[in-house]
């Protein structure tokens, strides 16, 4: 039926989506791969990536989309959602790779494929480039090469399954590697495999999809700040900036305002920290809108949007995700409780901000 | 109000549904065994295609306080509309929404004349 974008009242705004993603075949991965790995990829006796088998898509009810190449990703997300700058990545789950030495690999082909499939295609097209947690050196060695590739504005880190939580000394060659050259850090999660390397219990004992998803992604994402906090990261590199994707707004006021009072009572295990730990997450963390939520109350959003700061909060779909979010949902609020300036900051000039654009 | 003639009744078969454009709003009509629903093609939760979703059941639970059972079952096969989008589910009966009762969708009158459907907005 008709485009719905058409309608939107977004098209008269710059917008930026800090949460597009990919999913590569591996079979076509493979061809970026060097052997012996491209074999074991193309003929896996495994799952090479582990993909959880919930049941994702409701039996099928649920439309499965993709982004197979760079023309369907401008068709569905740039015309189809209004969106003027995707900020894309290859979602690879390296983490559930158990040979590090291929995860690398891996790694080193996601990045490639990234650029000559999506990147090289559209000026407009935004790209991170994907680590793998297992080796950190070769992390940061990776970031150094893709750092000045067309596109490139950012590090994408998964934090679900990461071979110790991220704030550990071992990940600051990526920590400095990405300050070196100037790239934002995004963490995103995931409910898959890697949610169980980290909560296996959890994982293991719910038994239905909805509740390992609502907890995965904040679960993830509290682990990981809660990490970057203790080891003094955001002193270790002050001119480093970090994103949560995916998991939403509301876990940050209550990580602020615990860690605020974790920290008074225990400062010796933060020695680091020169600062509360609010301080930290005010200035030195974005937060990416979806999944929004979705309270009773509306208002009830806008309070917890106003916790936060539009200044802080940017704009991401998901797609194609099935529970991404239209930019719509998040602009309604928007427009029904913010100054045009707030909206703009939050539609285009956080994520602006945060990974250095020029729109 | 305004009539509008949207398809011949014999075009939409037990079980199916015809989506129109009409007054630039997406409307759909369903066949229920002869029982006519027209509703917007707009879900409550994002605006996704709603109307485009497949026709099929849900999950109903029982709690016997009792025995401290909980009894699953398969239930209302054809009749709850699915979105596409993101699972939205709706009694296609009457338009309700299944997980959130301020939300039905909107519904229009329908009825046959003359052997076309004819709804009106």
């Amino acid at each position: 039926m008709a485009t719905r974008g058409e309608q939107s009242p977004l098209t008269t705004h710059t917008v930026v989506d800090a949460d597009v993603h990919l999913r590569i075949p591996l079979e076509d991965l493979a061809d970026y791969c060097d052997e012996p790995y491209r074999s074991s990829i193309k003929n896996p006796t495994y799952t090479p990536v582990n993909r959880s088998g919930w049941d994702r898509y409701m039996g099928g009810n649920i439309t499965k989309e993709s982004l197979p190449d760079a023309e369907t990703l401008n068709e569905k997300v740039c015309e189809g959602f209004n969106v003027d700058y995707p900020i894309v990545n290859a979602f690879p789950v390296l983490a559930s790779v158990p040979e590090s030495d291929k995860a690398v690999n891996m790694m080193y082909a996601y990045n490639d494929y990234l650029v000559e499939h999506y990147l090289d295609h559209y000026d407009h097209f935004r790209g991170l480039v994907s680590i793998a947690t297992q080796d950190p050196e070769a992390a940061a060695e990776e970031i150094d090469r893709m750092a000045d590739e067309d596109g490139i504005v950012g590090v994408y880190v998964l934090n679900s399954g990461a071979h110790l939580p991220l704030g550990n000394p071992d990940f600051d060659p990526v920590y400095r590697a990405a300050e070196d050259n100037g790239l934002h850090v995004a963490f995103h999660a995931s409910a898959g495999a890697p949610f169980a390397r980290d909560f296996p219990i959890q994982d293991n004992a719910i038994d239905r999809f909805a509740a390992t998803h609502v907890l995965a992604h904040p679960w993830a994402h509290m682990l990981t700040l809660s990490s970057l906090i203790v080891n003094g990261t955001f002193e270790k590199f002050p001119d480093l900036n970090f994103t949560f994707l995916e998991a939403g707004v509301s876990w940050v006021p209550y990580m602020m305002f615990r860690w605020n009072k974790e920290y008074g009572m225990r400062r010796r295990e933060a020695p680091l920290l020169e600062r509360s730990p609010e301080e930290y997450i005010r200035e030195s963390c974005y937060f990416a809108s979806q999944p929004i939520g979705e309270p009773n109350d509306p208002t009830h959003l806008r309070s917890i949007i106003d916790l936060i700061g539009t200044d802080r909060l940017m704009l991401a779909t998901d797609y194609p995700h099935w529970d991404f979010d239209h930019p719509d949902a998040l602009d309604g609020h928007l427009r029904r409780f913010y100054e045009p300036e707030d909206r703009e900051r939050v539609l285009s000039g956080t994520a602006g901000e945060a990974f250095g654009l020029d729109v | 109000m305004t009539e509008f003639v949207v398809a011949a009744a014999d075009e939409v078969g037990d079980g199916e549904r015809v989506v129109t454009e009409l007054k630039g709003r997406e409307i759909a009509v369903f066949n229920l065994d002869g029982e006519y629903r027209a509703y917007l093609n707009w879900c409550r939760h994002q605006g996704g295609p709603i109307c485009e979703g497949n026709l099929t059941g849900t999950v109903e639970a029982t709690y016997d306080r009792d025995s401290g059972e909980t009894s699953l079952s398969w239930s209302r096969d054809g009749e709850v509309l699915m979105c596409p989008w993101h699972g939205w589910e709706y009694d296609v009966t009457d338009g309700d929404c299944l997980s959130k009762r301020s939300a039905p969708l909107p519904s229009y009158p329908v009825e046959v004349r003359d052997g076309e459907l004819v709804v009106t907005l």
